[in-house]
């Protein structure tokens, strides 16, 4: 089993700190789902585990059994097993999927194949795969096209940057059934950010983690979701008590 | 410079440039007006670096008796990759040191054809159109004959026409007319390769009738030694649309002269130029985009990449006449460095003589987008691969016109020379 740790993440964005001590622990296939209101801190929960430049981390520790993700860079963070799909999937033009691909190590034989199951799966439409990464998709295509990635990348630890927002209900059904998929597949531990409550119709997680202000302030079992459902953010706020 | 064994047979037969020129004149049926087109080459002379528009030319290394003007063609295999793009197209037309030797497969409504005379697409003396430029000269004197390539009014090609041009010679002086007619429609690829230790002066026309449309695709690949001095114009009627893509990979001088004439109503061209270089290679672009009538529009992209110590200049003018009202026409130009040591220049140029137009121009000189980098890095690509995919990236953006089996040959191609270069990253 592989173990993912975050613990005592503090990370600063345009020198206002915005995780401030984050500690989650979570293994190889399970799914996780990190929910908070706008501004708690989950976007940037992302891009600071991914190396993103604009996120300055200041302390804190991410290991993959053990292994210091935080000192390394995000190509080798990557290669470590973490994988990020992001929120807004950046266009790339002149760059094609498929030369991504190959580079960042998926073996080149019957890669156009594996690549044409996974766009089946997410239903995206296959002629979207010969265009330059992500340009002139949809937000929701490239949603979908980041699930391609994912699955012929393999990560250990998949975190998902609000993957369901721009996907109508069919859409956020083939992703959240590919990335359950994942964890009986390859043991892949999913790790999905959202705000909305939606996801978790779709996507069953075995643990919830409420971030308010920065911080995890509540972890629980699915019926986490129902007290979110029932009452909102609002008991969570941080210095309010559980 | 190339350091070439000077041997027996040489010292026999070395003649200066200028012998060969004057030999190869006198063989043609119209010596008398390729005299005349030479005496003005001889008396203007090769250009400066003090004539601004030539000041990044390495010209002090340039010389012309290094050179000679070829009598006949000198044949021999294309490359693999010629013959690859060859195999792709719907027909082939062969030109070797600028000497017409094949011209390819028939396709209905097109016609290839050589015209003996130096005379413009537009039926001009070349020695006004050309007056100042000696290169283009040098082309009216020692062209061997003009291709011309005629798609038929109202004719739409299946499939690009592909012209290879190889350069065995120490000179070539390929000319070429793209000529369509009204309503016609066609893709066209020039590829340049060999020319090692040569000289290479292309002058290609382009004239696109009333509601014609050229797609145009214009690969450079020629060797790192070669001095490529290009010169193109299109000649733009109403409602006529040239969409033009020069790619710039090869050569030790890379000079393409890019013009459009937009001559009437309507006409649109859009331009996208793009270049990689290495080593001690400079990379010179000149654009001019000439709109003359109302609702002419014209779109302008350059795009290229300097590494070790080599050097790019970009120069765009756009000039719009009184008159040409409800213009609009876009130029931008982006130059990525890739060591302490290259150097780009970007100087977009506006003269503009009517007040109902929109125009705008953009430039910049920086390193590749860090969040792009960013992401593909976060994919599991290496920073040196992320970068080369970025800069491979601005010449496949070059090739959207082409069918994909043909832009994915050339993208292979790009990527060859690109992986030979050890500096990016």
């Amino acid at each position: 089993m592989t173990t993912l740790t975050i613990s005592g993440l503090r990370v600063a964005v345009g020198g206002k700190e915005v995780l401030r001590g984050f500690d989650l622990t979570m293994h190889s296939g399970e799914v996780h789902v990190i929910m908070g209101p706008n501004g708690s801190g989950k976007s940037t929960l992302a891009h600071a585990l991914s190396g993103h430049p604009a996120y300055e981390v200041l302390d804190g520790s991410v290991t993959i059994d053990g292994v210091e993700l935080l000192s390394l860079s995000a190509t080798d963070r990557e290669r470590a097993g973490l994988f990020l799909a992001m929120q807004q999937p950046m266009e790339v033009p002149g760059v094609r999927l498929i030369d991504v691909l190959e580079a960042a190590g998926a073996e080149r034989a019957g890669l156009h194949e594996r690549m044409a199951w996974e766009v089946r799966r997410v239903d995206l439409r296959p002629e979207l795969l010969e265009r330059f990464v992500n340009v002139d998709l949809s937000g929701g295509e490239r949603k979908r096209a980041e699930m391609v990635q994912f699955g012929i990348l393999r990560p250990r630890f998949a975190v998902l940057d609000e993957i369901d927002s721009g996907l109508d209900v069919d859409a956020l059904g083939a992703v959240a059934r590919r990335l359950a998929a994942s964890t009986d597949e390859w043991g892949c531990g999913v790790l999905a950010i959202t705000h909305f409550r939606r996801l978790l119709h779709e996507l069953t997680p075995s643990v919830i983690h409420v971030v308010s202000g920065g911080r995890v302030v509540a972890t629980g079992g699915p019926e986490l979701a129902e007290v979110l459902e029932r009452d909102g953010y609002e008991p969570f706020r941080e210095s309010a008590p559980l | 410079m190339v350091d070439r064994p000077i041997t027996l047979l040489t010292l026999l037969t070395m003649t200066t440039f200028a012998e060969s020129a004057t030999s190869f004149i006198s063989s043609r049926p119209d010596s008398e007006e390729r005299g005349r087109a030479w005496s003005n080459f001889e008396s203007i002379g090769l250009p400066t670096t003090t004539d601004e528009v030539w000041r990044y030319a390495p010209l002090a290394e340039l010389d012309l008796d290094r050179f000679a003007v070829p009598a006949t063609p000198t044949l021999a295999p294309a490359s693999d990759f010629a013959i690859a793009l060859g195999a792709l197209a719907a027909s082939v037309v062969r030109v070797v040191d600028g000497f017409l030797v094949d011209i390819g497969d028939p396709i209905d409504g097109v016609t290839v054809d050589l015209n003996p005379t130096s005379l413009t697409i537009a039926g001009d003396d070349p020695v006004e159109r050309y007056a100042s430029d000696a290169f283009a000269l040098a082309n009216a004197a020692l062209c061997p004959a003009t291709v011309v390539v005629t798609v038929a009014a109202n004719t739409v090609v299946d499939g690009p026409i592909v012209i290879i041009h190889s350069a065995n010679a120490t000179a070539s002086f390929p000319r070429t007319h793209l000529v369509l007619e009204r309503g016609a429609n066609a893709t066209v690829v020039e590829y340049y390769e060999g020319g090692a230790g040569a000289i290479v002066v292309p002058v290609s026309e382009y004239r696109v009738a009333d509601n014609a449309s050229l797609r145009l695709v214009t690969y450079q690949r020629l060797d790192a030694t070669t001095w490529h001095v290009a010169r193109t114009t299109g000649l733009l009627e109403r409602d006529g649309r040239l969409s033009q893509a020069v790619l710039g990979m090869g050569a030790h001088y890379d000079r393409s002269r890019n013009d459009a004439d937009l001559r009437a109503t309507g006409a649109q061209n859009e331009l996208r130029t793009t270049f990689f270089g290495s080593g001690s290679q400079v990379h010179d672009f000149r654009t001019h985009q000439f709109h003359r009538a109302p609702r002419s529009r014209s779109t302008l992209l350059s795009k290229g990449a300097v590494a070790d110590t080599a050097r790019s200049v970009y120069t765009g003018l756009i000039e719009i006449e009184k008159g040409a009202k409800r213009t609009d026409a876009r130029q931008t130009n982006h130059n990525l460095l890739l060591s302490p040591n290259a150097h780009a220049d970007s100087v977009p140029n506006l003269d503009i003589r009517e007040n109902d137009v929109v125009c705008a121009h953009a430039s910049s000189v920086g390193p590749l987008n860090a969040l792009q980098r960013w992401y593909l890095e976060s994919r599991g690509v290496t920073r040196s691969d992320a970068e080369r995919l970025m800069i491979q990236g601005f010449f496949l953006e070059m090739l959207d016109a082409l069918p994909p089996a043909l832009a994915r040959l050339v993208e292979g191609d790009v990527a060859l020379a690109l992986q030979s270069v050890p500096v990016i990253a």
